[in-house]
């Protein structure tokens, strides 16, 4: 954990995360960027906080969301609403544009990572400013990438291929979100710290809509498992 | 003729409720050669008229580019123009370090601004000198403003400061309902006529001692050369902004 206490005599450094969110996907789509995250705040490998919202809204037009250290991703929410209110101190009616938000926080990791003290976690920035859609990948380190889609996490292993196989940029908010569900439902059935409800938030002309956490359809009536094969071979 | 009894420092008033102090500030950018800037809805030009201290001397410049979308004309002193001209490039560059964006103009002229006032309320300090022309592009727009000494700043159409500066203020009187459409060449135009309003009897525009300095939305903030300037005072012989009234 971070301290900066003058009680405790040193500021400690970030080794490893505590409470942490798993995987978030964003895509491009023809009139926006949607991202998707589970609800779920993992306490090592206990599934303790199960109705968490992940997604947030900075500005008008842009949405963040991250993977790992839940703590860094509240201060980072923190931090980049921050930038949003010097708009109202400045009363100039600039806002930063979500670009704008993704370099400062890359900025922000990067000088947190020189510390040797990071922010523990893989950030996604999305926005959608002047007809442009805006995908924003920061991870730990501050490398900074803009991209169509982004995956954080377990995601990137397993959801890559369904993405690749069902996703086009091109395609439409009902196609992107079908997409996204899937690699979720894969998720549930493959990484250990998944959850099988989700929330998506989208972001297009209009402004960002964070929408209702969702339940993933999965299926476990399978054959197999009715039908209790293995159980049969071992009695033998 | 009592102003001596209230004009020490700069936290001390005068019974009419005045500053002395930063007035006299003011004086400084008014001792100063003019500058002035225009802009129409896609272009900001800066023109000032250059001093040379003696024929030996060069002339002093007076235009200086804070970042590609941003610069200043000033006027007053040099020494105090450099100082702020130092500040808002590092502000543009710790800006676009962080946000890989211009620094947004109006925000940099009230972080200019707020630095002059403070001078302005303490006792061990004076105020800067200088008065800026600040023009800018940002996604909010085309912009020109001044900054004063005192700590105010203002948003122009068009607006000359300096010496003499009434006589180009007076020509823009006439003309700024043209400049909103202007083309850039007929704003550098505009800019030199205004100045020649403002030289004495027996000096000229030449290409040494005017500075124009122009600025679009796609394009960098530039200085025309030597040879432009020549081109644009040799225009400047049959230049009548009747006709571009007839265009319109």
């Amino acid at each position: 954990m971070i301290f900066n206490s003058e009680i405790s005599g040193q500021q400690q450094h970030t080794t490893s995360p505590v409470v942490t969110g798993g995987s978030v996907i964003a895509l491009v789509y023809n009139g926006g960027v949607i991202v998707g995250t589970d609800t779920l705040c993992s306490y090592g490998s206990m599934a303790a906080f199960k109705n968490v919202q992940k997604i947030a809204q900075i500005s008008k037009n842009t949405i963040y969301a991250s993977s790992g250290e839940y703590s860094d991703f509240q201060q980072v929410v923190k931090e980049l609403a921050k930038i949003d209110r010097s708009a109202l101190q400045y009363d100039d009616g600039v806002h930063p544009s979500p670009k704008d938000y993704g370099n400062f926080l890359a900025r922000l990791s990067y000088k947190k990572r020189c510390k040797i003290n990071p922010l523990y976690l893989q950030n996604v920035i999305a926005g959608f400013h002047n007809g442009e859609r805006y995908l924003g990948l920061i991870d730990i380190y501050g490398t900074y990438l803009e991209s169509n889609f982004i995956t954080t996490g377990f995601a990137s292993y397993f959801c890559k291929a369904i993405i690749s196989n069902y996703w086009n940029e091109n395609c439409t908010l009902d196609q992107a979100k079908q997409v996204i569900r899937e690699c979720f439902k894969v998720l549930f059935c493959r990484d250990c710290r998944a959850h099988d409800v989700i929330q998506l938030a989208y972001v297009d002309a209009q402004g960002a809509h964070i929408e209702e956490s969702e339940r993933v359809e999965t299926k476990w009536d399978f054959n197999g498992f009715k039908s209790r094969a293995n159980e049969k071979l071992h009695t033998q | 003729m009592l102003k001596h009894l209230y004009d020490t420092d700069c936290v001390t008033w005068s019974p009419q409720g005045k500053l002395f102090q930063v007035e006299y500030a003011m004086e400084a950018v008014k001792q100063g050669s003019i500058c002035l800037g225009l802009k129409s809805s896609e272009n900001v030009v800066l023109c000032s008229l250059k001093r040379q201290p003696s024929e030996l001397a060069g002339y002093q410049e007076k235009q200086f580019k804070i970042d590609d979308h941003m610069a200043i004309a000033i006027a007053g002193l040099t020494a105090d123009a450099r100082v702020l001209c130092k500040y808002m490039r590092t502000e543009c560059l710790e800006y676009k370090y962080t946000y890989e964006s211009h620094h947004p103009v109006g925000r940099l002229v009230f972080k200019v601004a707020e630095k002059s006032q403070h001078k302005t309320q303490s006792g061990a300090k004076r105020p800067y000198g200088v008065g800026l022309l600040v023009a800018g592009i940002d996604p909010n727009g085309v912009h020109l403003f001044e900054t004063c000494p005192s700590g105010n700043y203002y948003e122009y159409k068009c607006q000359a400061i300096g010496s003499r500066s009434q006589a180009a203020r007076t020509y823009f009187e006439s003309w700024f309902h043209l400049f909103e459409k202007s083309t850039l060449e007929q704003l550098v135009l505009h800019g030199l006529s205004a100045i020649k309003k403002a030289i004495m009897e027996d000096e000229e525009l030449n290409e040494k001692n005017v500075e124009v300095g122009i600025l679009g939305k796609n394009l960098k903030f530039t200085h025309l050369n030597a040879q432009e300037l020549k081109d644009y005072i040799a225009k400047l012989e049959g230049f009548n902004p009747n006709s571009q009234i007839q265009q319109e």
